[in-house]
């Protein structure tokens, strides 16, 4: 089926979806399988349908990956439609009237959509880059949890092939020539930007949760939380207090009281 | 191709009358004879043992019509294991001074196979055609043995590439080890998705008094991928990557005079897969087919055909993927249901069964007024069908009893009329104009004409 077709029908299906409806997201084994980058990827999408409001089930599958339209996690089922990734998903969410930035200005969410791509450009390919070409990772970490699905010779096989995709694509980017240290000075510089937006405010911006925060959330927790054995990731983001505040707080707010729902 | 040259002994034929072409079939078989020499002109690669080891029989003849007969017989044992392109006998009595007079020396002249050989071919698979690129290095080692790798390209997007090393044992071209490698590319639109294999295939046939047995264990990486958006979620959920281990055993007895357009003799198929020696994919899966045939007058042909299978998860709880699942239907099948057609479907999506049964009653009767006949004519046969087949899931709760009971409840079966064209000696066309019964909800179903090329047929 051609491209544009497919598109078409993509588009009258989601118009044809009753809303709210039953929404399933799909994502690897927190336990054992999901790598560093996934796990980021799938609590920012997760915390954004909790500040949507969007009452979702958690489907764990050890194939998510490949079941995604675009091989890539975690992906939502709603009705006869299958999406994936965080910004196809938030756009579905907002054409059904549950987005989170329809209160802002026209600047204002220019400024929101700047900040999304710097966190995606920045967070999440030095997530990549710490779990699939970092050695000591990528040998230790990364390829033993993302292979353990899979049956001998296929766990050795498929991280192989996996690592040599993402080198790919951050080499395209120019991030695969980058030292360990580049990376986390990357980091640190994104985390000085989102802070000094954040100051003391509440939320990224103003009183009101955004798509933003759900992502920033989802990779800074994400950061905090992992601690692996050559790098101290956790570390630069405490090092900024209102970041880690901010953390605390979204986790508090939103995982604590809404977990027995998740 | 060779021929058999026998030269008339010099001193009987100083009386050659008429008579004496009727007797010599008798004569032949009293005329008694010992093979002193066998020359074989033409050997390069190919290593002696091996062509020794065809023909020692030829010693032992005792008459001339054996000596003719044991160097045809050696001929086609060889051409059979690949040694040769061209073999032909010579045989003269023996001269020299110690040559006995019933002596007799047989030369073989033959011409070795070409190191490297290339084809360009089409093939025929489940309603698709393909075309294929091979280069084949026969009897590259010398005995028999043989390399071919292939590349084929499909008119429905699939694509494969294979490798595959064969070797007879003991010289018998019916005793071969087999090893091959193989990759490919194929559409299943019928359920939604496509998939990549990377196998590997090690085989042993081999031939008993009974019939043809072939034991292989085949190793294979699957990964299977959605078609589209639009392809059931049932699809893909199963989507992704599976690694199968299988033993395979598959016997076969077959007294066919033609594997497409037979008018007598009878198919007898059956073959066990057990898959879980590793990998992830576990089930044992029986298969069986049965074909015969009866010629009556008028050249007319009676045929039943009948085939089933059943399959099951070993370990309990799991389930068997789409893509070893049985599906059925098609229009060398169950004739006038779509390919695949049969079954639980979801969203337009075949999801298969783990049990079916499938039948099928022919008269065959050449075209009517028989044009062309005894050439292009012998090609076509007109037909009268009626197919019977079921496919469902074994419900494991329930006895045998009830299982069969639901699948004869539930029968599709159609009937019809048709031509059926036989292409390349293995595949066939039809045409047919079928009417479907017993349809199920959800059947996928094509009354009226339907139109079909394939390789197998029931």
């Amino acid at each position: 089926m051609s491209n544009i077709l497919s598109d078409a029908m993509m588009v009258e299906m989601m118009a044809k979806i009753q809303w709210p409806t039953e929404v399933k997201l799909f994502q690897p084994y927190e336990v054992g399988q999901i790598t560093l980058a996934d796990y980021a990827s799938c609590l920012a999408v997760k915390t954004f349908l909790h500040m949507a409001q969007v009452k979702f089930s958690l489907q764990l599958r050890t194939n998510a990956e490949h079941m995604s339209p675009t091989q890539s996690v975690p992906f939502i089922q709603v009705g006869p439609l299958t999406l994936s990734d965080f910004g196809p998903i938030v756009s579905f969410v907002a054409s059904k009237g549950s987005g989170l930035s329809e209160h802002l200005e026209e600047q204002e969410r220019a400024d929101m959509k700047a900040y999304v791509a710097m966190v995606t450009s920045t967070l999440h390919n030095a997530e990549l880059y710490v779990s699939w070409l970092d050695k000591e990772t990528a040998e230790t970490v990364t390829k033993e949890r993302y292979g353990s699905p899979f049956p001998w010779p296929l766990n050795r096989v498929l991280p192989w092939i996996k690592q040599r995709a993402v080198r790919k694509s951050l080499s395209s980017i120019g991030w695969a020539d980058k030292t360990t240290d580049q990376v986390c000075e990357e980091i640190r510089t994104c985390c000085q930007a989102l802070s000094e937006k954040l100051g003391d405010q509440a939320y990224f911006m103003g009183d009101l949760p955004t798509e933003l925060d759900a992502l920033v959330y989802g990779h800074l927790f994400t950061l905090i939380t992992t601690h692996l054995p050559s790098l101290p990731l956790s570390q630069i983001v405490q090092s900024f207090p209102n970041l880690n505040e901010y953390c605390r707080r979204i986790d508090e707010d939103y995982f604590h009281e809404m977990l027995p729902d998740s | 191709m060779g021929a058999v040259h026998a030269k008339e002994m010099s001193h009987k034929s100083s009386h050659h009358d008429p008579m004496e072409d009727e007797e010599a079939d008798i004569d032949l078989k009293r005329v008694p004879a010992f093979v002193e020499k066998i020359h074989v002109d033409g050997l390069g690669r190919t290593k002696d043992d091996i062509v020794s080891q065809q023909l020692k029989p030829i010693l032992l003849a005792t008459n001339f019509q054996q000596v003719v007969a044991k160097s045809q017989r050696a001929k086609v044992q060889m051409q059979r294991l690949g040694l040769f392109n061209d073999i032909d006998i010579h045989i003269d009595i023996s001269r020299g001074e110690k040559a006995r007079s019933d002596g007799y020396e047989v030369t073989f002249r033959v011409k070795e196979r070409r190191r490297v050989t290339g084809e360009v071919g089409t093939q025929v698979g489940t309603n698709e055609g393909s075309i294929r690129f091979g280069v084949r290095l026969p009897n590259i080692l010398g005995r028999g043995e043989s390399l071919d790798a292939q590349y084929t390209y499909g008119t429905k997007s699939s694509m494969g590439s294979s490798a595959l090393f064969s070797k007879p044992l003991k010289g018998n071209p019916d005793l071969r080890v087999l090893a091959s490698v193989y990759q490919n590319n194929g559409e299943y639109p019928w359920s939604g998705y496509k998939e990549l294999n990377r196998g590997t295939i090690a085989e042993i046939q081999f031939p008993t008094s009974i019939g043809h047995h072939s034991l292989l264990w085949e190793g294979v990486w699957r990964v299977l991928e959605c078609m589209s958006n639009t392809s059931a979620f049932a699809v893909r959920e199963q989507s992704g990557h599976s690694l199968k281990s299988a033993l395979r055993h598959t016997f076969s007895r077959d007294s066919r005079n033609d594997s497409v357009l037979p008018s007598n003799g009878n198919l007898f198929k059956a073959s066990q897969e057990l898959a879980g020696l590793g990998g992830d994919t576990n089930f044992i899966k029986h298969e069986m087919e049965v074909q015969l045939n009866q010629s009556l007058p008028l050249d007319t042909v009676f045929q039943v055909c009948l085939a089933g299978g059943l399959m099951r998860p070993l370990l309990p709880g799991s389930s068997v993927k789409i893509n070893d699942r049985f599906m059925l239907g098609g229009p060398l099948t169950l004739r006038g249901f779509n390919i695949k057609g049969v079954g639980l479907q979801e969203d337009g999506c075949a999801m298969g069964g783990d049990m079916y049964l499938c039948g099928g009653l022919h008269l065959y009767t050449p075209l009517p007024f028989r044009p062309g006949k005894g050439g292009f004519g012998d090609f076509f046969r007109t037909h009268l069908f009626v197919n019977g087949g079921n496919l469902s899931n074994l419900n494991n709760g329930a006895p045998l009893n009830d299982n069969l009971k639901n699948l004869v409840q539930t029968l599709r079966w159609s009937y019809g009329a048709g031509i059926v064209m036989k292409i390349g000696g293995f595949a066939r066309m039809e045409l047919n104009y079928c009417w479907p019964m017993g349809v199920q909800k959800g059947d996928s179903v094509n009354p009226g004409l339907q139109f079909g090329i394939g390789v197998s047929f029931l």
